[in-house]
């Protein structure tokens, strides 16, 4: 059996973008104890103690730790496929691991490959992925950076609706992801397998948290089913060999 | 004090808008570099294909959420959970529990400085444990490529969104019909290679299907 590193892999584990993390990672930083900075000198005008202050951020620490570890693992799932320097810089800033999947999916989608990290997976389709992964986060930014201060001054006007805007978010994504669970069913085999497997997991885990009230469960089904959906094609593939 | 109101919020936008671009820019460093060092460059009708598809949901799908995000998070939060991402599982419950442990109102400027010091906590955790995670994951980088397991890793996609198709249809099932029935027919009748048509004709007819499903009220509003 070949064993042999796929190409673009020695690229994507080069050490230029471990640097590139580096950097992204002190910004994220950086803003945050800015942030820290401001809010305590206006805290303290609005009569909020130190002692509180600090609370405000051991709290907020603690109550991602979980969420947080969740995160890291769905980047080692990445990592085989995409490189550790990348996912790791792409889960440090805006997305989350489901986007960033789903633009990587994207990325290769445009160049006809359907499956990150296969056979047909060559040095340009990885650069596309990459290049939609970053690009896709364009417009959040944008809009937050241009109109944010705007909207703030004057939001009562926009107090439309809200449970119609979070249906909307949702058939948005919901459209895009049928796309990509159409695919695994009209190809079948191995993909189709691991879809099935993902959405059995899926629904064992939502049965396990709403019928056994396992709360913590919550932050990790997502990321628990779609490993062990992996695991399921680990089994089946190798059977298969 | 109205005064000092003022410039407290005047500084919040422009540090935030300062560290956001700066935080966009820098990520724009990986793809260049891979282009000007590697000399790896993607096809330009790739390129923009993609990015017509992802824009296609992105756009609509990030005005809708500074719509909603914004009046729930102060401006300093919004900056920040922009930066860094992953808004309503972890930024949106970080301030909540904070102006909750803290016994201070969302609406007021303590409950907004609250939350502003609970999300840049949050942050920060969250980056120290990718970054020792990272750290320890380095010796294992040649495992990562075991023949075995590797078969396992390419099935990522489907891995994933067999759970959040699954996820979504016990949610609200009925919302997730008639994309889901258009993709399998595009998938089969047109193919993969019109992803260009695909994508956008199967976001519009979802959000489309929504509309009327929640005018008829068949799905009610999800929680989160």
């Amino acid at each position: 059996m070949d064993i042999t590193m796929r190409e673009y892999l020695k690229v994507a584990n080069g050490n230029i973008f471990y640097i590139c993390g580096v950097v992204i990672a002190l910004i994220v930083f950086l803003q945050a104890l800015l942030f820290i900075r401001l809010s305590f000198k206006e805290g303290k005008k609005h009569g909020l103690s130190k002692q509180q202050m600090i609370k405000a951020v051991r709290t907020g620490a603690t109550v991602s730790f979980i969420p947080a570890v969740s995160i890291l693992i769905s980047l080692i799932a990445m990592a085989p496929v995409l490189g550790i320097p990348f996912p790791w810089l792409r889960l440090s800033i805006i997305g989350s691991a489901p986007y960033e999947l789903l633009a990587a999916g994207i990325g290769a989608k445009a160049m006809g490959v359907d499956n990150l990290g296969s056979e047909g997976f060559t040095r340009e389709v990885f650069a596309n992925s990459i290049w939609i992964m970053t690009l896709g986060s364009f417009w959040a930014v944008s809009i937050v950076v241009f109109f944010l201060k705007k909207y703030q001054k004057g939001y009562s006007k926009f107090t439309s609706d809200p449970g119609w805007k979070n249906i909307l978010i949702n058939a948005a994504f919901l459209g895009v992801f049928s796309v990509f669970i159409a695919d695994p069913v009209t190809t079948g085999g191995l993909p189709l397998i691991t879809l099935l497997a993902g959405a059995i997991f899926m629904t064992i885990f939502a049965i396990l948290i709403t019928r056994l009230k396992i709360k913590w469960l919550k932050e990790f089904a997502l990321t628990f089913s779609m490993i062990l959906a992996m695991v399921v094609a680990a089994v089946f593939s190798n059977l298969i060999l | 004090m109205r005064n000092k109101e003022y410039s407290y919020d005047n500084s919040v936008h422009k540090m935030g808008r300062i560290t956001l671009s700066l935080g966009f820019l820098a990520s724009l460093l990986p793809p260049l570099m891979l282009w000007f060092i590697y000399r790896i460059f993607p096809p330009l009708d790739s390129l923009l294909k993609g990015i017509f598809n992802i824009s296609f949901f992105m756009l609509p799908v990030s005005i809708v959420e500074v719509l909603t995000f914004a009046p729930i998070l102060g401006a300093g939060a919004m900056y920040m959970s922009y930066l860094t991402g992953n808004v309503s599982n972890m930024k949106i419950p970080s301030a909540a529990i904070a102006m909750e442990a803290a016994d201070v109102k969302s609406s007021t400027k303590e409950g907004e400085i609250v939350a502003n010091l609970a999300i840049a906590g949050s942050i920060i955790a969250t980056e120290i444990v990718l970054v020792i995670g990272v750290f320890l994951l380095l010796p294992l980088s040649d495992q990562l490529n075991n023949p075995l397991i590797r078969p396992a890793f390419e099935q990522i996609l489907p891995a994933l969104f067999g759970s959040i198709g699954a996820y979504y249809i016990l949610k609200e099932w009925k919302l997730a019909v008639i994309p889901l029935t258009l993709a399998i027919l595009l998938s089969i009748f047109v193919g993969s290679k019109y992803i260009s048509v695909i994508i956008p004709v199967c976001v519009i007819a979802s959000m489309f299907s929504a509309r009327v499903l929640y005018k008829k009220k068949i799905v009610k509003p999800m929680d989160k």
